[in-house]
C-alpha cells in the first residue's frame, strides 16, 4: 500500500479485493515480513444510521 | 342554463358539459412520496372524475418513475461522473476537516468507493424487492433477509450517489431537501430553475415532458401531500406552462392546505400554477374541467379553488373563492389504479390503498392538524360499500393486501367491517391506523378482524404520562392501552405505536417513562413510530400558546409553517431533539424489528406488513429478527476466512465514521433543513460551526462489500492485514506464518478479533462453508396460495 495516501485520493478509484489480489501477491514476502502484528491498530467502525423523524412514516399516509 | 352544483352522477342537477368524455386531464403525483405502493389521492380523483363523464384522465406517479430512473445503470455512471467532477477527493486536501465540508467529503468518499458496485448492482437489487427476480414467488429474494437487506441498501446509496451528484441537495426513499429553503418563496423559485441542484429539471425535460406535451392534456393536476413535494412539483408546473401554454395547471394536497394561502399571496407562483385546491380535491376539480371545457375565464364560482385571474391589463391577481362542500364519501367510487406504473413499485405484491373514512370521529387531540388537511367534517363509507369495493379492487389488481387510509375507525365499523368482509369471503389481508377503543378491540373482536385479514394496526399512543395525556386531550387510559395491545397480539395482528416526545411542558424523565413503558411492553408493541413534536400555524398549540405553557416565536419566511417556541417547563426543543435521538437508540437496541438492518423492515412501508400477509406471525417475524442478529454475532474468526472478493477498498484522508457521528449530532442537523418543512434555523450553521470540532487528519481506509452494502472504516492497518490475509489465502494460514515468525498470543488474538468484527461485517467470508453468507431462517410465504397461511415454525435454512 503506498504511503502517500493523499497520492491514492487522487485516483480517486476504488478497488475490489479482487484487484488488490495480483499487487499483494507480488508484494507478498516483504509484507510478510513487515507485518509486525504487535504495533497495529486493528479498529474497525461502522456507524449505525441515525433514522430521522422523516422516516418513521408518521406522516406518511 | 347548465347548473353547478355536485358535479357527479350522485347529483342529478349537473350535465355533464359536451365533449367531457374526449377532454384531456392529466393527473401526476411529483416526487417525492414514498416508494413501496401508490398514493390514493390521484386514484381517488380520476374515479372521481370518469363518474362525472371525463373518461380521458391520465395519471402518472412520477414520484416511483423518478426513483426507478435514478437507479438505473445509465443514470448512475451519469452521477458517478458528476461527482468525481462537482466533489474531488482531492479538493480536500487540508489538514482538518470543518462541519461546512464534512457532507461534501462524506459524498465524494462514499461515491469513490460505492458507485461502480451500485452501477452493477442495482437493476438485482430493484427486481429482487420488486419480486421480479425469479418467477417462483416463494424464492423471491424479497423474503430473503440476506438478499432483500443489501437490495435495500443498494437503493438507498444509489440515491446518495445521486444526491451526490446534486450536492447538497438529497434524495432518500423518505425525503427531498435541497440547499434552498422551503420557508422562503424566492428560494423556492431560485430551486425551480438550478439545474446543478435540482435533480428533476433534467428528468422532467428528458423523461416526462416529452409525454406530457405527446398527451396535450388541457388541465394537469399535481398532488402536492409533502414539503418535499414543494419544490419538484413547482418546477413541473413551470416546465409545462412554458411547454403547453394552453394547460391549465392546478395543485392540491395536503402540505398545500397548511401552506397554500402563503403560496398564492406570491406573484411570481403564477409562472408556475394557474390554480390552487384546498381540501378535497374531487368536486372542484371537476368544476374546474367543466369550466375550462366551456371556455369559462371566470373560475369565481368554483368551490375551495384559489385561483389565478389572468383577464384584463397587468399581472395576473390571486383570488380566492369560497369553500365547496364535502363530497358525500359513501357515493364516491372506489379509486382507480389504471395507467400507474404498478411494476414499478419496490414491492413484490401491490398493496391497493383505500379510503374507508375521511376526517377523524374523535377530533379532540390537541396536538393534531389533520383536519386542515382533509377538510371539515368526518365522513364513513358504509361496511356494505367497502366490502363491495374491495372487492372489485382484488379482482381488478389481482391483489388481496389492502392499506385502508383512515386516521382511525369508529366502534361501530370496527365491528362492521371485519363482519362483512367475513361474510362476502373478501379473503384479503389489511392495516390501517386505529384509536385506542377498549370495548371494541376486545378479545372477540380482534380475532375477527384477524378473520377478516387485518394483520397490522397502528394506534396513536403518544405518551405513557397521564398528565400529558391529558393535556393531549387524548381520552385513552394506559389500562385500556394495554388491553388493546394485547387482545390484538393475542390474535396475531402487529401492534405499532404512535409516540411523540417534546411535548410542550413534558420533561426528560417523563420522555424516559414513555420510553420505559414501551420497552417493557416490547412483547405487544412491535415496531415504535416516534415522531417530534413541531407547531404549526393551525395547532391549537399555536393558537392557544397560554394553555400549553409556551411562547411562539415569529417565523421568518413568507412560506414559513412551522414555529420554534419556548416552553416555561419541560425540554427546550433541543432537548426534544436530543431526547428523540436516545430514545431511539434505545429502540434500535431493545426492540427486535429495529435491531441492525432489521429496521429496513419498518423503514419501508408495508414491507413487514407483506411478511405478515403472506402468514408469518409478529412473533415468528421478531423471533428471525432477533436470530439474525444472533447469528451474525456468532460469527468467529474461523480458519478458512478470506477476503470478500467483491470487497472494495479506498484510503482516506479523515474519518468517515467521525464524520458521520459530526454530523448526526442535534447541532450539525440543526445546520440542515427541517425535515418536514425544508426550513433552515437561523445561525444554526454559525453554532455547529463553533461548536463541533473539526476532523483532523489520519489515515483511514473505507471499505464497502457490494454484497453486503456496508461501510466499514479501518486503519491502514487494518488493510495491510488485509493484504497479508489475501496473499496468505486463509485467516488460518495467515495465523500460522504470524505464530511462526513469533507473533505473541495478544497479537493473534487481536488479528483475530479484528477477523472477527469483519467477519460479522461480511467483509471476510469462509468459502468452504456454504451457509455463510445467510444467517437468517427463512419463512416463505404459502406455497400456491394468496391467502394468507401461518407456516409452521422451523422452515429450512436457506442454503
Amino acid at each position: 500500500m503506498p504511503e502517500n495516501s493523499e497520492e491514492q485520493n487522487r485516483t480517486e478509484k476504488s478497488e475490489t479485493a479482487q484487484e488488490r489480489q495480483g499487487a499483494s501477491e507480488a508484494e507478498a514476502s516483504a509484507e510478510d515480513v513487515e507485518l509486525d502484528l504487535e504495533g497495529l491498530d486493528l479498529t474497525v467502525e461502522t456507524v449505525e444510521e441515525r433514522i430521522s423523524p422523516s422516516e418513521t412514516n408518521v406522516f406518511d399516509k | 342554463m347548465i347548473q353547478r352544483s355536485d358535479d357527479s352522477s350522485a347529483d342529478p342537477t349537473r350535465e355533464v358539459p359536451k365533449g367531457a368524455e374526449a377532454f384531456p386531464v392529466l393527473l401526476a403525483f411529483p416526487p417525492q412520496g414514498h416508494w413501496t405502493q401508490p398514493h390514493l389521492a390521484l386514484p381517488c380523483l380520476k374515479a372521481w372524475l370518469h363518474q362525472a363523464g371525463y373518461d380521458a384522465v391520465q395519471q402518472m406517479d412520477l414520484s416511483v418513475e423518478a426513483f426507478d430512473h435514478f437507479l438505473s445503470p445509465a443514470v448512475l455512471t451519469a452521477a458517478r461522473d458528476k461527482v468525481r467532477e462537482r466533489l474531488p477527493l482531492e479538493g480536500f486536501d487540508g489538514d482538518e476537516l470543518r462541519l461546512g465540508s464534512m457532507r461534501a467529503w462524506r459524498a465524494a468518499a462514499e461515491s469513490a468507493v460505492s458507485a461502480d458496485a451500485l452501477i452493477d448492482g442495482v437493476e438485482e437489487a430493484k427486481r429482487v424487492l420488486r419480486g421480479q427476480d425469479t418467477e417462483v414467488k416463494e424464492e423471491r429474494g424479497f423474503w430473503n433477509p440476506d438478499r432483500y437487506v443489501p437490495a435495500t441498501r443498494t437503493l438507498y446509496h444509489g440515491l446518495r450517489l445521486i444526491s451526490a451528484a446534486h450536492y447538497p441537495s438529497e434524495l432518500t426513499p423518505h425525503n427531498f431537501t435541497m440547499g434552498y429553503s422551503n420557508e422562503n418563496s424566492e428560494e423556492v423559485m431560485a430551486a425551480t430553475l438550478d439545474e446543478e441542484q435540482n435533480p428533476f429539471i433534467a428528468f422532467y425535460r428528458d423523461e416526462v415532458l416529452p409525454r406530457i406535451v405527446e398527451q396535450r392534456p388541457r388541465v394537469l393536476g399535481l398532488s402536492v401531500l409533502y414539503g418535499s413535494q414543494l419544490i419538484p412539483a413547482l418546477t413541473l408546473g413551470r416546465m409545462v406552462k412554458a411547454a403547453l401554454p394552453d394547460c391549465h395547471v392546478t395543485m392540491g394536497g395536503g402540505f398545500l392546505a397548511y401552506i397554500g394561502e402563503k403560496v398564492m399571496n406570491v406573484p411570481a407562483m403564477a409562472d408556475c400554477m394557474d390554480s390552487m385546491i384546498f381540501h378535497e380535491g374531487e368536486r372542484p376539480l371537476v368544476m374546474l374541467c367543466d369550466a375550462l371545457l366551456r371556455g369559462e375565464e371566470d373560475l369565481s364560482e368554483i368551490g375551495s379553488l384559489a385561483w389565478w385571474d389572468r383577464r384584463g391589463e397587468g399581472p395576473a391577481r390571486s383570488l380566492r373563492n369560497a369553500p365547496a362542500h364535502p363530497i358525500k364519501l359513501d357515493s364516491a367510487p372506489p379509486p382507480d389504479l389504471d395507467g400507474l406504473p404498478l411494476d414499478k413499485y419496490f414491492s413484490p405484491e401491490l398493496v391497493i390503498p383505500y379510503d374507508v373514512n375521511r376526517g377523524c370521529y374523535y377530533g379532540e387531540c390537541t396536538f393534531c392538524t389533520l383536519p386542515t388537511v382533509i377538510g371539515p367534517g368526518y365522513r364513513t363509507r358504509k361496511a356494505e360499500t367497502i366490502a363491495d369495493h374491495v372487492a372489485v379492487l382484488r379482482d381488478r389488481y389481482g391483489s388481496t393486501h389492502f392499506n385502508f387510509i383512515t386516521d382511525c375507525m369508529p366502534p361501530g365499523m370496527i365491528q362492521d367491517l371485519p363482519e362483512r368482509l367475513i361474510e362476502t369471503k373478501a379473503g384479503i389481508t389489511w392495516w390501517a391506523d386505529a384509536r385506542i377503543e377498549p370495548k371494541a378491540y376486545n378479545e372477540n373482536g380482534a380475532k375477527r378482524l384477524h378473520e377478516s385479514g387485518c394483520r397490522k394496526l397502528l394506534f396513536g399512543f403518544e405518551t405513557s404520562v397521564k398528565r400529558l395525556l391529558k393535556l393531549m386531550m387524548k381520552g385513552q387510559s394506559l389500562k385500556s392501552v394495554v388491553e388493546v395491545a394485547t387482545n390484538c397480539t393475542k390474535a396475531d395482528i402487529s401492534v405499532t405505536f404512535y409516540a411523540m416526545v417534546g411535548f410542550p411542558t413534558e420533561t426528560r424523565e417523563e420522555a424516559r417513562q414513555t420510553l420505559r413503558f414501551l420497552e417493557e411492553h416490547r412483547d405487544i408493541v412491535r415496531e415504535v413510530s416516534l415522531q417530534t413534536f413541531h407547531i404549526d400555524e393551525v395547532a391549537k398549540t399555536y393558537k392557544q400558546p397560554d394553555e400549553f405553557g409556551i411562547r411562539v416565536l415569529d417565523a421568518e419566511g413568507d412560506l414559513a409553517l412551522y414555529h420554534d417556541y419556548e416552553s416555561e417547563s419541560g425540554m427546550t426543543q433541543e432537548e426534544a431533539a436530543e431526547m428523540f435521538e436516545e430514545m431511539m437508540a434505545s429502540f434500535r437496541q431493545n426492540l427486535p424489528i429495529f435491531s441492525g438492518d432489521n429496521i429496513f423492515y419498518f423503514m419501508q412501508k408495508s414491507h413487514y406488513f407483506l411478511h405478515l400477509a403472506a402468514g408469518t406471525t409478529p412473533d415468528e417475524f421478531v423471533t428471525r429478527c432477533v436470530e439474525r442478529t444472533e447469528a451474525r454475532s456468532a460469527r468467529g474468526a474461523e480458519d478458512g476466512l478470506t477476503v470478500s472478493p467483491a470487497l472494495r477498498s479506498l484510503p482516506l484522508r479523515f474519518s468517515h465514521s467521525d464524520a458521520v457521528r459530526t454530523m448526526g449530532d442535534p447541532l450539525a442537523r440543526a445546520a440542515r433543513p427541517d425535515f418536514l418543512t425544508g426550513r433552515f434555523v437561523a445561525d444554526a450553521e454559525q453554532i455547529a460551526e463553533e461548536q463541533l470540532k473539526p476532523l483532523q487528519a489520519a489515515e483511514r481506509v473505507l471499505l464497502y462489500d457490494s454484497e453486503n452494502g456496508e461501510f466499514i472504516e479501518i486503519r491502514g492497518d487494518g488493510q495491510r492485514v488485509l493484504d497479508a490475509l489475501q496473499a496468505a489465502g486463509s485467516l488460518g494460514k495467515l495465523v500460522e506464518t504470524s505464530r511462526a515468525r513469533g507473533a505473541s498470543d495478544e497479537a493473534i488474538e487481536k488479528l483475530q478479533r479484528f477477523a472477527t468484527e469483519l467477519h460479522r461485517l461480511g467483509a471476510l467470508r469462509d468459502p468452504s462453508r456454504a451457509a455463510d453468507g445467510p444467517v437468517t431462517r427463512i419463512i416463505y410465504p404459502a406455497k400456491g396460495s394468496d391467502s394468507p397461511k401461518t407456516q409452521a415454525k422451523g422452515a429450512p435454512h436457506h442454503a
